[in-house]
């Protein structure tokens, strides 16, 4: 007890230095914290001079934070989920949202062709470069001040739309990859996944009234843990189920969201979520061996170049799509180059889900350098996007 | 007034209010309770943040703005009450019954209970004018009387 106890201390109080440098240099606490777990972590680096530096081991209890910090991000992105956004101007999001599909899937499937994947690794690897990192990048459109403009709409209208098909994908790949061999296996695990889902996805729809009830406590530590229970509960039961929990979380924060709870969730469960999904970048660190890098570092060159190149391209292109000056279109690009959140959990999915999957520790090696370059080289952009749109020329 | 309300995931809510042609105030409201106050002051422009406010500052700065505190009236029309009676300005418009009659002639104070106290012409004001003053278009009248005898003189002024 003791030796976890100061395990823990140590991993918090590295996550809390890694922060706050982040926040220091103006970057994302994503990579910060990756790196905080790999410092302390058991891999390389193993010591600074004589100070040992494999402080935390990867126990028992960080796996289960890591786990429950998967569902509270995926719950937190049902929660803020806005259909209005969607529909706001439905045709033109679709084009645009149809656009950073096609072209960013498409050239993850590519990377992962050309490198010899799998079909199945392969299309888990298109899902992680394709997905723009919610966080990474609302926090940069808050801090450019982007999101008073135009292009701002573009970008998160963007951001929802990959954010539903991430959840359909990841429902899809999960359960073909629990699912294991035969085709039979597959149909039926992809079936006990579309009636759960459905079955949520009717809760959200029509249960409104239920779930406000029973939210509606005044104690904020009621309200706090009728929330995680039921988030945690329905996570646990579709995991059993063989369907993605990350998913399942996703609809019931749909579910919350509908009701009037929403500003309360962000601000008692907020919290929670922030310390689980902590510990799940911290746990990834762990987890990591910076030496493996090398033997990935071809691929990540050319995912990195490829897909940073296509996510500016189809950014623009929707940018001009949606109606936007050349100018507000590039940044549309740059502003979603960032990876990172969703691209750990598609990669921890496929590390759970895929014990029958090929070259899945590669696949999560590469992912951890990717958004570690994907996260900084976004943000930076961003910040440079505004002398580079300058060159392109006023509009 | 026009606002456009939209939601910002994960951030809170951000409105835009229109100023005078596409010039526009945006006002992001953070779920924290934060609020940044933006201008954009045409379309092509970039937004340049103008400042940030918490919470309790907002609501507070938000009443000054209301004014809640100090409601600022038009000065040439101020009411100044004397008991029952206030003094109130009426102007005259050209096609005004009264242009071109004396003070005597038009008989104000029989007909509305009014007195008239001054006249404004061209910037000057003639004070306790005779009875042989005669009314021009676009003088400003000022007179002493209850809200009723007010009216009634409107409503004469305006004949």
């Amino acid at each position: 007890m003791a030796e976890i106890l100061v395990e823990l201390g140590v991993a918090f109080l590295a996550l809390g230095l890694a922060g706050a440098l982040a926040a220091r240099v103006d970057q994302s606490v994503i990579p910060a914290y990756i790196l905080a777990g790999v410092v302390v972590g058991p891999n390389a680096p193993r010591s600074v001079g004589p100070v040992d530096l494999t402080l935390v081991s990867q126990s028992q209890i960080l796996g289960v934070g890591a786990e429950l910090g998967v569902i509270f991000l995926l719950f937190f992105l049902g929660l803020e989920f806005s259909p209005e956004r969607l529909l706001a101007r439905p045709t033109r999001l679709l084009g645009v949202g149809a656009t950073d599909f096609v072209v960013n899937f498409g050239v993850g499937l590519g990377v992962a062709a050309l490198f010899g994947f799998p079909w199945l690794t392969g299309l888990f690897l298109a899902s992680i470069v394709y997905i723009s990192s919610s966080a990474v990048v609302t926090k940069a459109l808050v801090e450019r001040g982007w999101v008073a403009d135009p292009e701002s709409d573009v970008i998160l209208g963007t951001l929802v739309f990959e954010d539903l098909l991430i959840a359909v994908i990841l429902s899809i790949l999960t359960a073909v990859a629990l699912g294991g061999g035969g085709a039979m296996a597959v149909l039926s695990s992809v079936g006990t996944a579309a009636a759960f889902l459905l079955a949520l996805a009717a809760v959200a729809a029509y249960g409104t009234p239920y779930v406000e009830r029973m939210l509606s406590v005044d104690a904020d530590e009621l309200f706090l843990l009728f929330a995680v229970g039921t988030t945690t509960l329905v996570a646990g039961e579709a995991l059993v189920l063989g369907v993605s929990e990350a998913v399942a979380a996703f609809f019931v924060g749909i579910a919350f969201g509908q009701t009037d709870h929403e500003h309360r969730l962000e601000a008692v469960v907020g919290p929670t979520r922030d310390l689980f999904a902590a510990i799940f970048f911290f746990s990834i660190g762990l987890t990591t061996d910076v030496t493996a890098f090398l033997d990935v570092s071809v691929l990540l060159a050319v995912a990195v170049v490829a897909t940073a190149v296509s996510k500016v391209a189809s950014g623009v292109a929707g940018g001009l799509f949606y109606g936007l000056s050349r100018r507000r279109s590039l940044r549309v690009g740059v502003g979603l180059v960032p990876r990172g959140e969703f691209s750990l959990v598609v990669a921890s999915l496929a590390t759970t889900a895929g014990a029958s999957m090929a070259r899945t520790d590669e696949l999560a090696t590469f992912t951890v350098g990717y958004v570690l370059v994907m996260s900084v080289l976004g943000t930076v952009a961003m910040r440079y996007a505004d002398e580079a749109t300058a060159f392109v020329g006023g509009k | 007034m026009t606002v456009y309300e939209t939601d910002v995931p994960g951030v809170g809510r951000k409105f835009e209010y229109e100023l005078d042609g596409d010039d526009r105030l945006v006002v992001l409201i953070h779920h924290d309770g934060k609020r940044e106050v933006f201008r954009r002051r045409s379309a092509e422009a970039d937004s340049e943040k103008l400042f940030e406010l918490s919470d309790r500052q907002a609501r507070e700065f938000g009443t000054l703005l209301e004014g809640a505190y100090f409601q600022p009236v038009d000065l040439d029309r101020i009411q100044v009450p004397l008991g029952d009676e206030i003094i109130q300005w009426h102007d005259l418009p050209p096609d005004s019954s009264l242009v071109g009659q004396s003070l005597s002639d038009c008989g104000i104070r029989q007909q509305t209970g009014t007195s008239i106290l001054a006249v404004q012409r061209d910037g000057e004001t003639v004070a306790n004018p005779n009875p042989d003053f005669e009314f021009e278009a676009g003088d400003v009248v000022v007179a002493l009387g209850t809200r009723a005898e007010h009216q009634t003189l409107a409503d004469l002024v305006a004949d």
